[in-house]
Formats: C-alpha cells, structure tokens, sequence
C-alpha cells in the first residue's frame, strides 16, 4: 500500500498482529512519520508544555474563575511544520481519510482509559462546512468510545485576539445528558487552553469530579 | 461577466472556489452561459483530474448531505473535490481572440535551431504533434519563439507547461519579453491571481488539472522530468487541456522509449548553440561517503575537490541524492567556506539562493534533484556525490551534467560523478553524452 502523507510505497503492508490480533494499520511511513516530534520529557501538569512545573499560561488560569476545572492533561505531539501540514491537509483541505494517521498513537494512549472520552464538538453550521466531525473521527479511527455530552455555540474562536478568548461568552452548552463523574476531554489542538476550559467548566458545574484533557498536538 | 468569462473560458473550476460574487456565478448559470457539473461522477471519476482509482477517491460519511459522499485525494491540494462539490465550465462563446501581437525577440537562431523551429511550424500546420530532442543548452526556448509567433498570428490559444515551477519562473519572463503585447498568464501552486484572458499561458503540469478543451497548442517542456513522465495522472492532465486532438509539442533532452515511439515527427539537436560539445562526466569513487558524512567528516576527494572550486572562485552545485545527507553536509562544506548554501525541494528561498549563487554572492550550493534541469549559471561547475543512488537516473544524470558550459564564455567545466560503486545508470548517461557529442560533431 501506500503511504496516506507522502504517496510512498510502503514496505510491509500488513503485519501478522494486524491480521491475528486486529491491530490499527500504519497508514503513514515511517519517513513521514519521523518527521512528527512527540512531546517527550515532563511538561506542565496540565497542558503538557515542556518545563517541570504548571506552565506560566496554567498558572493564570488557576488564577480565574476556571481554577480547578481541569485536573491534569496529556498531549502526544508538538506543533511543527510536519504537524502544521498535517492538520493543514486534514482540517483544512477535509482529507478525511487522514484521522487514521494517529490511530495507532491515541489508541496506544486512550484503550485502557477509565473515563469517559468526550470530544469537543462543532457547532452544526462549521459542521457542515467542514463536512465531517473531525475529533470524533480521530477517535473513531483508534476504535475507541466516546460519548457527546456538549454543544458548541455559533462562534468562529480562531480570528480572536488571545484576550478576547480569555474573556469570552460560554463557548459550550450542556447538551443534557447524564454527566459521568470521570471525564476526559479530547481535542486536536491545544493552544490557549480556552476551549479546554469553557468545555471543562460546564462538565465540572453539571457534576463532573474529575475532568482530564488529553489532545493529539499542544501548540 | 465579462471578467467571468475571461477567467472561466477553457478552465474547470469548484464553484465555491470562484473569485467573483455569488450573483454573478448564479446569473451566468441561469442564462445557461456556465454549465455545472458534479465534482466525482456516479462511476467513481473525479471531473477535475479524471482520478478514477479506488486508493484515490475515497467514501465517508459527510455532514454537509447526511449520507456516503466521496472525494478525490489525486488533486486535493487545489481544493478538494467531492461528489457533493460542484465544478463550473464556461459553455458560451468565448472572448473574441486578441488581434495583435508583436514579436521583439531580436537574437538569431543557428542553422540547426531554424531547421527544428520551421520543423516544428510545418507539423503543427498540419496539426500534428512533434517531438524536440535536444541537448542541454540547444537552445530550446529561443527556438520556440517563431512558433509561438506563428501559432499566436493564426488565433490560436497557447499553453507552455512543464513540471516544476523553477522552469516556469525562469521561462515566464523571456516569453513575456519576446511577445510584450501578448496577455501571459504564470500559473503554479500558489501563484498570485492573474485577470483577463491570457493567449499564452505558462503553467505547471499540475496545473493542467483545472484546464479542460482549452487550447490549440501544448507546448510540454522538459516531457521527461519527474514527475511528469511517472505519473499517469499528469498525463491525463495534458489530453484533458487541449481542444480535441490539438497538437502537442514535446521538448526535451532525454525522451523516454515511449514518447519516441508515439511522436514520428522529430527534430534532433546534439549540438550546443555555441558549437562547443557537451562536458563528458568524469567518475570518482567516493567509498562509503554516507559512513563519512555520519560522522561528520568530508571525504577528502570531495573536500580537494570542493577547495578547488573556491580557490579558483568558479561557482558550483553539489547534487546529494536525500535531504537528510544534504543536512548532515551542509555544516561540514560551511567549514570550508561560511558562505555555502543548501536548498531542496521544500525550501521557501530556493529563489533568492539561486540568484545569489548567480550573481555570486554565494561561492555554491548544495543541492537535491530539484535543480537538475531547467537552471544556468555561468561557468558553473558540478559534481553528484552518490551519482550510484537510485534517484540519480541516467537521464537525471545527463540533465545535471546539462548545467554545465551553457554560456559561450564557458563552454566547458567540470561534472563529476563522486560514487560508492558505479551504476548502468552513470554508465548509460556518460555513454548518451558521448554519443550526441558525437552526432553533434558530424
């Protein structure tokens, strides 16, 4: 087969565990994939930032109203140009198909996992546009199963200045489903933490005890 | 609606990728003056690029029509197609063609250059493809211009492609200047928006996805380069751009068996314009230069070699066959001399380390594949460190070894094929040089 990133023949198409054990296929190849930089080392508590201590950015928001929402958080990736193209070609130009490139990595992650995976969601008009939920289908594709407890607001977050996002209405509504008590967030990207936040938050006030984030890329 | 026209004429275009009003698509496609047609057919074919393989145009589940759409992953760097996208044709007549132009190209062409140029007319009066085979430095341009001229003063609508955008920058403005009242159009990856409706238009091979029954002439140069020659897609892409069987002119130094077969109309050129031969490659063992480079240390032949060339302050280009050796290099030759440069084929200043290169303000370049054709610098010497890897074929070879003696100044210089062991592909490309060398010098 061929390498989804590079359309490169890959070696070893399909591996014995593959097919005995039904193992998550390696759609990307390996050069492609060496090109992805994990976030190794300790990172802040939270959001993942490499540093031995909560990162500066955590350190005020603990200093807000949304102190103590989220417990602690786990990132695989950092935000370099192999990441920055990646999620160009996945998000941007809908090459659906790409949600599989990480399977092997968020399952090796999240199978084990106690809580319940919530994925931040869309709201139903970027939706459309975008043609497909493209959290959901990250999780999708490392097989795992996830429960939809919020609604995202009529809101286009990316064209805001870092403080408008800090001040922010609620991004989110609770979509009235029974909350469980362990939740872990999940989103692609992490960069302010004010999604994070805001979805963590509403969780937290509808009866959430202990909420974890976990995101494919901490920008 | 003019403007709409003059875009839309001979292009397929996603309709929610127009740069004009939504009122003025809907308008001109109620007067049924632009035709709609969907994105992937019911068969499976992608519209746009005429993908049809089952690893391209792919299902999911779309949010947009709640049931099982498909997309096109062929050409989903110019916005994805899907069977749920529309693409739009111009269907009405198109603009009027410009009456005028004028040809200030003032050089002369050789005797061999004139007998191909008017070869060339004689075929696509007959409106018949023809294939140039001409060596590095033929001068293959200049011998283009009266044929351009011809086909422009008989109305037709022209396209020069090629494979990689180096050649298009390099081209675009020796074309603009020989045909100055001529509306040229430069299309590639992101290149900026144009206006009007342009009589010759210059674009990458890809490109040629968005175009459909276009134009009366394709001029396909450099027909054998990466990745024209592999990829079936591309050429899909050509057929698809031209107007029925309009003719499609060939150009290229190392023609592959296939196109020799199906072009019968031919012009041969083994001879450079300035008369002198072509540079014949030495070859250099350069044993276990990987090993070497690893460990941070330049095998000494190449470092004698590389001194040389500064000493003698003559530029050079240095070919590695992967991005990763050039990176473990490049800190080794900036020991020699800070002021050397590496580019390759993701690097945004490619441009300006050319030009620097060329106006000497850089002694020389390291360099992958991506500067194998299509690029002259005066005086310029070269070597291929690793010439026995499989990216350097016989005709990547002959095409570096092309680089070399362009100018009159300079006809001669060094190519030298540093290896690990040699390849029937450095073997062929040496054996091809000689060859036209010596048809040249019949």
């Amino acid at each position: 087969m061929k390498c989804y990133l590079c359309d490169g023949e890959m070696q070893s198409a399909h591996s014995w565990r593959e097919l005995f054990f039904n193992d998550i296929q390696e759609v990307a190849c390996v050069k492609c994939k060496e090109g992805f930089l994990g976030m190794g080392g300790p990172g802040c508590r939270i959001c993942g930032l490499p540093g031995d201590k909560l990162c500066i950015d955590c350190v005020r928001w603990e200093e807000t109203s949304y102190r103590g929402v989220i417990g602690s958080g786990t990132s695989l990736f950092t935000y370099n140009e192999a990441m920055k193209t990646y999620l160009h070609q996945y998000k941007f130009l809908q090459d659906v198909l790409l949600s599989e490139v990480f399977a092997k990595e968020i399952s090796a992650s999240l199978k084990k996992e106690q809580a319940v995976l919530i994925p931040i969601p869309m709201n139903p008009e970027k939706l459309k546009e975008r043609t497909f939920p493209h959290v959901e289908r990250l999780l999708d594709a490392a097989g795992l199963e996830y429960v939809q407890l919020l609604e995202k607001n009529a809101d286009i977050q990316s064209k805001k200045t870092k403080e408008e996002r800090l001040n922010s209405k609620p991004l989110f509504t609770h979509n009235g489903q029974r909350i469980p008590a362990r939740v872990m967030l999940v989103d692609d990207l992490y960069t302010t933490g004010t999604t994070m936040r805001h979805a963590a938050k509403i969780l937290k006030e509808g009866g959430a005890r202990d909420i974890r984030i976990f995101t494919l890329i901490r920008g | 609606m003019n403007e709409l026209r003059d875009f839309l004429v001979g292009r397929i275009w996603l309709r929610s990728h127009l740069p004009f009003p939504k009122e003025v698509v809907d308008a001109a496609i109620e007067q049924g003056r632009v035709e709609v047609v969907k994105g992937i057919t019911d068969r499976g074919e992608c519209c746009r690029c005429l993908e049809t393989s089952q690893d391209k145009i792919v299902s999911f589940y779309c949010s947009k029509c709640s049931k099982v759409c498909r997309y096109c992953r062929n050409c989903i760097q110019m916005g994805r197609v899907s069977s749920c996208s529309e693409l739009v044709l111009w269907s009405d007549s198109p603009p009027p063609p410009q009456s005028i132009h004028s040809f200030a190209w003032k050089g002369e062409l050789t005797v061999s250059q004139q007998t191909a140029s008017s070869a060339i007319i004689r075929s696509l009066s007959l409106r018949q493809s023809h294939l140039v085979y001409a060596v590095c430095g033929a001068g293959k341009t200049e011998l283009l211009f009266p044929v351009i001229f011809d086909e422009l003063q008989r109305g037709h609508r022209i396209c020069i492609a090629a494979p990689r955008v180096d050649v298009i920058l390099e081209l675009a403005p020796r074309i603009q200047s020989a045909f100055p009242e001529t509306l040229l159009h430069v299309l590639y990856g992101d290149s900026p928006q144009e206006t009007g409706f342009a009589t010759i238009v210059l674009a990458t091979t890809h490109q040629l996805f968005r175009f459909q029954s276009a134009f009366d002439v394709l001029i396909v140069d450099e027909a054998d380069a990466f990745p024209y020659s592999m990829d079936l897609s591309l050429e899909r892409a050509v057929g698809k751009s031209i107007k029925g069987d309009s003719p499609i002119v060939y150009v290229t130094a190392t023609p592959s068996r296939k196109l020799l077969r199906k072009t019968p109309n031919r012009s041969e050129i083994f001879q450079r314009f300035h008369g002198h031969p072509l540079p014949v490659p030495q070859f250099a063992s350069l044993w276990n230069y990987e090993k070497a480079l690893l460990k941070n240390r330049l095998p000494e032949k190449l470092k004698a070699w590389t001194k040389s060339k500064l000493e003698k302050k003559e530029p050079f280009l240095i070919f590695l066959p992967t991005i990763e050796l050039i990176s473990l290099a490049i800190p080794l030759f900036k020991e020699l001399h800070p002021g050397i440069e590496a580019v390759h084929a993701s690097d945004d200043n490619r441009k300006e380390k050319i030009m620097a290169l060329r106006n000497k303000e850089v002694p020389g370049v390291l360099t992958s594949t991506i500067l194998e054709r299509g690029i002259t610098i005066q005086n310029v010497q070269v070597a291929v460190v690793g010439a026995d890897h499989p990216v350097f074929t016989a005709s990547a070879l002959i095409q570096i070894a092309g680089r070399v003696g362009r100018a009159s100044e300079f006809p001669d210089g060094d190519v030298i094929y540093f290896h690990n062991g040699k390849t029937l592909q450095m073997d062929q490309a040496r054996r091809e040089i000689k060859g036209y060398n010596r048809q040249g010098g019949e």
